[in-house]
Formats: structure tokens, C-alpha cells, sequence
């Protein structure tokens, strides 16, 4: 009797939880998710994005892209620059963030300082500094007399270094705030501990900081690495993907390919491409870092 | 405090299902293409009065616009008010480049705006969609005959060209005059130039290869007087697999070109953007520099007693021709309810004399308008003449008509940049563009 | 340049420094002055003329204070409009963002059936889907349901596509919420609803600032939707202006720089203003997840 008067009740409860993710669940499905499912089916035909018919042409579009040789570049400049992104960037961000937290003065000066640049819109970073490596570094070099060469975007060898550049000034205080609310929320009790326990500075951050900042590391790792997977806006105004192809990511090039190039199946099926890598190595990174949280 | 917190919760969390309610209502109804458009414009009846609107008309306008353009819709807003005060432009103004292609593909899933206006070979792309309304002879007559000529698909017209672009090689007069070069006519002419300003220091080609356009448009005023010049069905017969890239010597000539821009310019530019790059031609920099008269409003801007003139860039039989270009193109929708409205634009646009002559003198434009001068001084307008009166001007809608732009000429640029960069070898360049030729006709 | 002047004065130390927090001190002081110094520049930029870009070197100074780009740069981004528009959108977005996040993500943490289960997975995937590569059909779909070019249409986008890493953010809030008030309250007889917004809402404020604000910057630079959904004069946003702006002025970018002033300004006050309660907020909202 009262096992099922409970069971009654859980299913009443349960009826109100999901009248409370309905609406949720209703502007998602139908702003991201249904468009999603579009993308899929206009991958299997070959839709220019202009006629009413549109084409079925099966699993075409994905043979074709094991062929395209600008598609395997534009994948190669996408994993070189996120790779590059996140390991610059995490390391940047939390050795900001350990000097602020070190005791220094005016702290809030400094945070305002390497935030500023994550206000700005990706867009107008990447024409800021466009006009920074082509002419405002230049000056640099004659008022100094040096010689470095600062033509970084204009080059495809250092194009990449460039927008790294460009994209690390962006977004390294963003992150750095979020792993230096992890450090002061770390009790200062553990440091003192691992004092008297006789730790140098170096093994107590390896040994306590990093293991305490694990939940401030998944998320900085999987939001830098789906970020740096979706680039597309700072190239839009800097390169515009080159010079060449040197700097066309994945976004780009469905970009070029889908509009430009009319070609919106084949370039929905590179979007495909890129919804499956992301949701690969979203998994991967939080299944590994989350087993070592735990571990921890 | 609490009760009222609730309150406040309860009012967003009905904005929040109302918003959501209206996702699924709208859901139910089939919408109807003009759906957008007709919206600014509800009230308005049959109005099937002729040539004259009596009730207020809001008109959407998509303007895909070139650096130059910026700033005309003003122009016409105010032409407008005075003549038909009734109709209001409501107008999307994007970069012709970039967002106009996209634009349209968008509003081809909705329906159009009432006006487009884009480039004369927007009209081959988009008329054999069946999309684009035929233009009143009324208004084309009032315009040059050879504007109609690239915007008329199967005897009809479906594109009012506005005004006209040159393109060719932009030299510094007073240079040439003080180092006492003569107007290049062949190659070996061109080179001597070359080899003088290197000599003395001077750099011959001012360029912005940062701007991939910049590359994708040299390239083809080139192919015009290298290849379209010999065979103006080249596009159709690369599409018919009986010329390609890898094989035409012509073509491959064209290409080489770029190379020698490349070589012969200041070592920073896939740095360097427009601006910067006509800047450095006006402080006199460079000597010579392949554009368009796109560059003249910057040259300007910066100096306005610049003194410049142009010339086609030589080909190697050396009778190259200088090349022109309709721009300004508009174009209607079929589908327009308002097509009463739309003529009396079009009246405005081609019958204002004034406007067209404020048009032309901000734009720095030739006028494709019958007894309509720009009168702004431009010093490259005497050699312009020249040209024209030697019946030496080739109108570049024939080449971008066969090979489009978007997917085509763009993609080759890109590759084109790759090899003078070294990425890609001169081969690997060819081929990709002969890989590309299903994407080089719009249809 | 000023900056220095400031820097300097803010390093004057009040308690005496160790050998590293000095050396630290030092580092930091170069690294924010690199970090700054394009901003400089931009603002160097907004008040040249046309023709000092051109003949002077971009370092230099000026030459006069004087405000053209500026007015310029008002006039053609119809800043009334625009900005109103942006403000309004903005607003509207993060509010329901905020309420609808955190009511989702703690029916998602309370409730252990398999589909709420299933319900995290599904909204976490929306983080990683690349809308911006999805125009069409966005476009499509809105166009369908009678959303474009309509202020509800915009902001049913901005939810839709922000909502994902708000319940992420929420969810793994949750943890930190002492589930024994709820319960308590329900012995009280409190229906899950009460419950929420009576005992659970109140709690939840920290992490509601820090999504507000994190969103509010997203929405407020947000180009591609905007330009999908609202192209009306009437209807545009600020970032759609300016980059109408930007494309049609690259021979003219002083007023482009000028614009990016005016669009940058109302947000970097926005964080200078709130830094307080977004740090908090990512303490509290972040680090526990």
C-alpha cells in the first residue's frame, strides 16, 4: 500500500520535472537541433541552395570528400590550430592566473587588462590585428631600428603563429578568470598542510594546486578545444583563409564550398564531418579528464 | 520579497512559452513566399495605378556593394522623397564579396526583396532560376547599348547596368613622364620598365594580394586579353573538355602573369590590403599598379592633385585592349507585388540626371546612362577616351559570364596565391582549376 | 604614452615586496601592457584623419582630438536603433536564458529517471554544434515559423543556441545545492514548482550572474544570426550595423575604429562594473563542475 501510494507520488513528481524541461527542450529542437537533422539530409543531395529540387545523391558527397584534397588542408590548419590553442592557451591562462594569485598589487587592474580583449567580437579582432602585423608592428621596427619581421598573416608558413597570436590575446584573460577562481577557492589549509609536510613551491602546485584545479582544467581544455574546432570569424576579416589556403578551416571551407562555390550538399556534408569530430573529441577529453578528477 | 520574486518569475516564464508557442503555431501554417516583403506593406490594396503610386510603398532593397558604393542609397532615399514620396527603400545594404551570394540564397528560400541590386553577372546566375523580373524598355532605353548586352538572357533583359569600372594598369604619370617611359604596348616593353625602375630603385607594381579578389581579378583581366581575346568561347569549350588549364598555353600565360607581379612588387604584400597598397602608388612608391577604378576614389582621398593614367596590361601578341566593366547592376524580383513601385525607382535612378551625375562623381564611375558625364576630374578619363575612340575596350562580362566568380575564379586565386607563395607547384595550380570546372558555370 | 604614466604609479607598493612577487609584479606589468597596447591603437586610430593614416607612422599621435570618425561612425550605425535593439535583445535573451537554464538543469539534477539523463546528453551536444556552419536551414526553419525579421524570432535564437551551455553551467551547479531544504520543503507539502522558485531560485543566484554575464557579451557580439533573422532598418543590432560599416569602410577604417569604440564601450563597462560579482559567480559556477 504505501510502496505504491510512493510509486504514485514518483510518477507525479516526475510529471512535474518534465513540464519543467518541456520548454527547454521544445526552443532547442526546434532553433539547433532540427536544423541539424536538415543539414544531414541536404548532405546526401547535391542542393546548389538556389532550386526547389533538391537532388539525392546518396553517400556521393562523402566519397567525394575522401578525394578533396582542400578539404583534408582545411581539416590539417583546423587540428594544427586547435592543438596549438589549447596547449598555449591553458598553459598561458593558468600561469596568469598563478601570478595574479600570488599577492601581487593592483591584481584587478591586471584581470580588467587581459579581459578587456574577450569583450571585443572575433571579427573585429582579426581586422585589429591584421593592421597590427602590416603596419603598426612594422613601425615598431623602424622607430626601434630592429628588423623583426611582424608580417606573420602575410606569409603561409608563419600565418598560423599569427592567428595564434591574435587569438591567444583574445582569449587567454577569459580563461585565466575562470582558473583563478579555481585557485582562491582552493582552502589554503592544503598549502600549509603540504608546508609542514616539508613541499617546495613546485611539488605543492603539481601536487595539490593542479589535482584542485582538475574541474577549472575540463573546462578549459574541452571549451578551448571546441572553440579552436569551430574558428571561423577572426578569419573572415584577417586572411579571409590564406594567403592561398594556408589558414582555411574547416568552418571556412564549407563556408566557400556550401555558398560561394553553390554547392550546399556537398558542404553540408563537411559540416557533418565537423558536428562528428567535435562530439568525439568532447567525449574523449571529458571522459579522460573526468576518470581523473575522480582519481584525484 | 518573495512573493514579488515570483511574480517577476512568472511573467518570464510565460514570455518564455509564449515564445515558444509562437515556434509551434507557426509551425501549422503554410507560409507564403512574399510573406516577408508584403509585411512592411500590408495595407497596401491592388494599387494597379500606372507608373504613379498613390499610397505609401515600402520597397526591400538588397544591395550588394563594392568598396566604392557605399554611401548612393542616401543618394537615391533622397531623389526619391522628392519625386515619390510615397515609396520608402528599405534597404540591405551588404559587401558584394562576402554576403551577397549568401543573401540571395537565403532569400531565395523566402522570397526576394522587390530590388537587387548586385554586378552585371549576377544576372547569369540568377535569371535562369526564373527569379528575376524583365526590366521596362522604357528605363532601358535611357541607358547605353552596350549595357544591355551581358544582362539579356534569351532576348530579354533582366538587368539595369548603372555604371562601369575600368580596369587595367594604373601608372604614375609623373614618373613615367620624369623617367621618360613610354605607354608598354608588348611584354618586352614592360619588362624595359621593369628592369629601369629596378635600376633605379623604384618599385614596379604596387599590389595587395592579401586580398585574394585582388589576385582572382588581375587574373582574369589578364585571361581577357590572353585568351577571350583569341576565342571568346573559351569558358564553354573548357566546360566541353576541349581546352583545359594544364594544356592551353594561353592560359597557363595568364597565370604566369601574376608571377611577374609577384616578382616584381614590394615584398610585404599578402600583408598588405587596398588601402594601404593604393597609398603607397599615390606617395609614389610604386610605379605602375593592375586595379580598377576602384582605386581612384582612394587615390584621390589621399591626393587629390594625384596625376594618373591608365593602359591595359600588354599581352603577348601585344593588342591588348582595356578592359570594362558594367557594375551597378539592378535587378527586380518576379514575384514583386509592387511592381508599379519598382518602375518608378527605376525612373528615378535612369531620369535624374542629377543623381546620376552625383552617383557617378562619388563613385569615381563611368556613366552608363545616355547623356549623363560625370564631371569629376579624372586624370586617367584622357586615355580612357583613347581607348574608346581606337575601339580598344573589351566589356570583362563575357569572361566572368562563361567562368563565374564564386567557386571558380575565387578558388583558382586562392590556389594561385598558394604557388606564388611556394606552397604548391605551378602544375598543382593548373590542375586544381581544371579539377574545379564543374563549379564554373553558375547553372 | 599615458598607460605607462599609470601603470607606474599603480606599482608604487604599499607593503613591501618579496624578491618573486616583484619579479611576478614586474612580468605581469609587461604582459598587460602588451595586452592593452592594441587597444591603444584602436583608439589611437578612431581619431586620425584619413590622410594622417596615410602619411604619418601609426604610432604617432594624432595631430588634434577631434571627434569626425566618431559622429561619422554615430550617424551611420544609427545608433539609436541599433543600440536600443541590441540592449533589448540582449536583456530579453539572458533573462529567459537564466530562468529556463536553471529550472531545466534542476529538474535534470533532481529528477534520477533515464530520460532526464538522456536530456543532459541532448542539451550538452547543442555546445558543440557549429551553427554558424547551419545558416541555411536556421534560416529556413525560421522563415517557416514566421520568426525572421520579428524581435521574439531573434531572441527564441539567442535562447535556443545559448541554452545548451547554460544547463551545462546550471547542472553542474546543482551539486552544490543542499538538496535537504528541498526536501524539506516538500514535506511541507510544496509542489515542485514552489519548491523551485521559493527554496532552490534563490540559491541559484551566483551561478545565474555568471551565465547572464557570460551570455550577455555572446549575444551582444553575436553577427551571424542577427544578420539572419533580423535584416530590417528597423530591427538591426549594433554588430550587423558595424559590420556593414566595416565592409563598405575598409578605405576609410578610421571610422571603422571608431565604431569599434562605441561598440566595445557599453560591454567593457558592463564587466568593469560587475567584475565583483562575475568573479564570484565563476567561482561558484564554474570551478565545481
Amino acid at each position: 500500500m504505501k510502496q505504491k501510494k510512493k510509486r504514485a507520488m514518483e510518477k507525479n513528481l516526475e510529471k512535474q520535472y518534465f513540464v519543467m524541461v518541456l520548454p527547454g527542450m521544445v526552443i532547442f529542437t526546434i532553433g539547433l537541433i532540427v536544423p541539424m537533422f536538415m543539414a544531414f539530409r541536404y548532405s546526401f543531395t547535391s542542393w546548389d541552395g538556389m532550386t526547389a529540387e533538391k537532388p539525392f545523391v546518396g553517400l556521393q558527397n562523402y566519397i567525394d570528400l575522401l578525394h578533396d584534397a582542400d578539404f583534408r588542408a582545411a581539416w590539417w590548419f583546423t587540428l594544427k590550430f586547435t592543438v596549438c590553442n589549447t596547449i598555449i592557451q591553458n598553459v598561458l591562462a593558468l600561469v596568469f592566473a598563478v601570478a595574479l594569485d600570488s599577492g601581487i598589487k593592483a591584481q584587478k587592474l591586471y584581470r580588467t587588462a587581459f579581459f578587456i580583449p574577450c569583450l571585443i567580437s572575433s571579427l573585429i579582432v582579426g581586422f585589429v590585428w591584421l593592421k597590427m602585423f602590416s603596419n603598426v608592428l612594422p613601425a615598431l621596427n623602424d622607430l626601434l631600428g630592429t628588423n623583426f619581421n611582424f608580417l606573420l598573416l602575410g606569409d603561409g608558413k608563419t600565418v598560423l603563429s599569427g592567428l595564434l597570436i591574435a587569438n591567444n590575446w583574445q582569449w587567454i584573460g577569459y580563461w585565466m578568470l575562470i582558473y583563478l577562481a579555481g585557485l582562491q577557492s582552493i582552502p589554503a589549509e592544503l598549502h600549509e598542510a603540504a608546508k609542514v609536510d616539508g613541499a617546495n613551491a613546485l611539488t605543492r602546485f603539481i601536487h595539490v594546486t593542479i589535482p584542485m584545479l582538475a574541474p577549472a582544467i575540463t573546462i578549459c581544455v574541452v571549451g578551448i578545444t571546441t572553440g579552436s574546432l569551430k574558428v571561423y570569424d577572426l578569419l573572415v576579416s584577417s586572411t579571409k583563409g590564406g594567403p592561398g589556403r594556408a589558414s582555411t578551416s574547416i568552418i571556412y571551407q564549407t563556408y566557400a564550398t556550401a555558398i560561394n562555390g553553390r554547392q550546399y550538399g556537398y558542404g553540408s556534408a563537411m559540416s557533418v564531418t565537423l558536428v562528428f569530430v567535435l562530439l568525439l573529441v568532447a567525449l574523449i577529453q571529458v571522459k579522460g579528464l573526468k576518470s581523473r578528477e575522480v582519481q584525484q | 520579497m518573495k512573493r514579488k520574486t515570483i511574480d517577476i518569475l512568472l511573467a518570464a516564464v510565460m514570455t518564455a512559452a509564449s515564445v515558444t508557442g509562437c515556434g509551434g503555431s507557426g509551425s501549422g501554417a503554410e507560409s507564403e513566399p512574399a510573406a516577408a516583403q508584403t509585411e512592411s506593406a500590408s495595407e497596401e490594396g491592388g494599387g494597379q495605378t500606372e507608373a504613379d503610386v498613390s499610397e505609401p510603398v515600402t520597397l526591400t532593397v538588397l544591395a550588394g556593394q563594392s568598396t566604392t558604393d557605399a554611401g548612393i542609397e542616401d543618394m537615391i532615399d533622397e531623389a526619391l522623397a522628392e519625386q515619390y514620396p510615397n515609396i520608402t527603400l528599405e534597404w540591405e545594404c551588404v559587401d558584394w564579396g562576402n554576403d551577397f551570394q549568401p543573401k540571395m540564397q537565403q532569400y531565395m528560400q523566402s522570397g526576394l526583396p522587390d530590388i537587387m541590386i548586385g554586378k552585371a553577372q549576377d544576372v547569369a546566375t540568377y535569371a535562369p532560376q526564373g527569379i528575376l523580373g524583365e526590366i521596362d524598355s522604357t528605363y532601358l532605353d535611357r541607358g547605353l547599348d552596350a549595357a544591355r548586352e551581358n544582362v539579356t538572357i534569351d532576348g530579354k533583359t533582366y538587368g539595369l547596368v548603372y555604371n562601369a569600372l575600368y580596369q587595367g594598369v594604373y601608372y604614375n604619370k609623373t614618373m613615367f613622364a620624369e623617367n621618360g617611359w613610354e605607354i608598354p604596348k608588348t611584354q618586352e616593353d614592360l619588362q624595359a620598365i621593369i628592369d629601369d625602375c629596378k635600376a633605379k630603385g623604384i618599385t614596379p607594381f604596387a599590389s595587395h594580394m592579401v586580398d585574394t579578389w585582388s589576385i582572382g581579378n588581375v587574373t582574369m583581366q589578364f585571361m581577357m586579353n590572353d585568351v577571350f581575346n583569341n576565342d571568346p568561347e573559351w569558358g564553354d569549350k573548357f566546360r566541353a573538355g576541349e581546352v583545359s588549364f594544364s594544356e592551353d598555353q594561353a592560359a597557363q600565360t595568364a597565370y604566369q602573369y601574376n608571377k611577374l607581379i609577384f616578382d616584381n612588387t614590394y615584398p610585404e604584400t599578402f600583408s598588405t590590403e587596398q588601402t594601404d597598397c593604393d597609398a603607397k602608388m599615390v606617395l609614389g612608391e610604386a610605379a605602375m599598379k593592375v586595379s580598377g577604378s576602384w582605386s581612384i576614389q582612394n587615390f584621390l582621398d589621399i591626393d587629390e592633385s594625384f596625376d594618373f593614367g591608365i593602359f591595359p596590361f600588354p599581352n603577348q601578341t601585344g593588342d591588348s585592349k582595356l578592359i570594362f566593366e558594367p557594375n551597378i547592376t539592378v535587378m527586380t524580383s518576379a514575384q514583386s507585388e509592387h511592381q508599379d513601385a519598382i518602375n518608378c525607382v527605376l525612373d528615378v535612378l535612369t531620369g535624374n540626371q542629377e543623381l546620376a551625375t552625383e552617383i557617378y562623381d562619388y563613385t569615381k564611375t563611368a556613366s552608363m546612362l545616355k547623356d549623363v558625364t560625370p564631371t569629376f576630374a579624372n586624370p586617367s578619363q584622357s586615355d580612357i577616351d583613347s581607348y574608346a575612340s581606337d575601339g580598344m575596350i573589351v566589356d570583362v562580362t563575357l569572361g566572368n559570364n562563361q567562368l563565374v566568380w564564386g567557386g571558380f575564379q575565387e578558388e583558382n586565386a586562392k590556389d594561385i596565391a598558394a604557388w606564388l607563395q611556394g606552397d604548391i607547384t605551378f602544375e598543382d595550380a593548373l590542375a586544381a582549376s581544371d579539377a574545379r570546372v564543374d563549379a564554373s558555370s553558375a547553372n | 604614452m599615458a598607460f605607462w604614466k599609470k601603470k607606474e604609479k599603480e606599482q608604487i607598493p604599499s607593503a613591501p615586496y618579496t624578491k618573486g612577487t616583484l619579479l611576478i609584479q614586474i612580468f605581469m606589468t609587461f604582459a598587460a601592457v602588451l595586452f592593452i597596447a592594441p587597444i591603444l591603437i584602436i583608439l589611437n586610430y578612431s581619431f586620425k584623419t584619413k590622410k594622417e593614416l596615410y602619411l604619418t607612422s601609426p604610432l604617432a599621435l594624432p595631430s588634434s582630438l577631434q571627434f569626425d570618425n566618431y559622429k561619422k561612425a554615430f550617424d551611420k550605425l544609427n545608433l539609436a536603433t541599433t543600440f536600443t535593439n541590441t540592449l533589448l535583445y540582449t536583456a530579453v535573451s539572458v533573462l529567459i536564458l537564466a530562468l529556463l537554464c536553471g529550472i531545466t538543469a534542476w529538474a535534470i539534477a533532481r529528477c534520477k529517471a533515464k530520460f532526464f539523463r538522456f536530456c543532459y546528453v541532448y542539451f550538452i551536444i547543442g555546445i558543440l554544434i557549429p551553427y554558424q556552419a547551419l545558416f541555411l536551414p536556421i534560416y529556413m526553419i525560421g522563415y517557416k515559423l514566421n520568426l525572421t525579421n520579428t524581435r521574439y524570432g531573434i531572441i527564441f535564437m539567442y535562447v535556443a543556441t545559448g541554452i545548451s551551455f547554460g544547463v551545462f553551467l546550471m547542472t553542474s551547479f546543482m551539486s552544490t545545492v543542499p538538496i535537504e531544504l528541498e526536501e524539506a520543503a516538500r514535506i511541507d507539502g510544496c509542489s515542485v514548482f514552489r519548491t523551485y522558485f521559493t527554496v532552490v531560485m534563490p540559491l541559484l543566484k551566483p551561478a545565474m550572474a555568471t551565465l547572464v554575464i557570460m551570455q550577455a557579451f555572446q549575444i551582444w557580439n553575436d553577427y551571424l544570426l542577427a544578420s539572419l533573422y533580423v535584416s530590417k532598418k528597423n530591427l538591426k543590432t549594433l554588430t550587423v550595423a558595424i559590420q556593414s560599416l566595416f565592409s563598405a569602410q575598409t578605405s576609410d577604417y578610421t571610422t571603422a575604429m571608431a565604431a569599434i569604440v562605441i561598440s566595445v564601450l557599453p560591454v567593457a563597462i558592463l564587466f568593469i562594473s560587475l567584475q565583483k560579482y562575475f568573479i564570484k559567480g565563476m567561482t561558484v559556477g564554474a570551478v565545481k563542475g
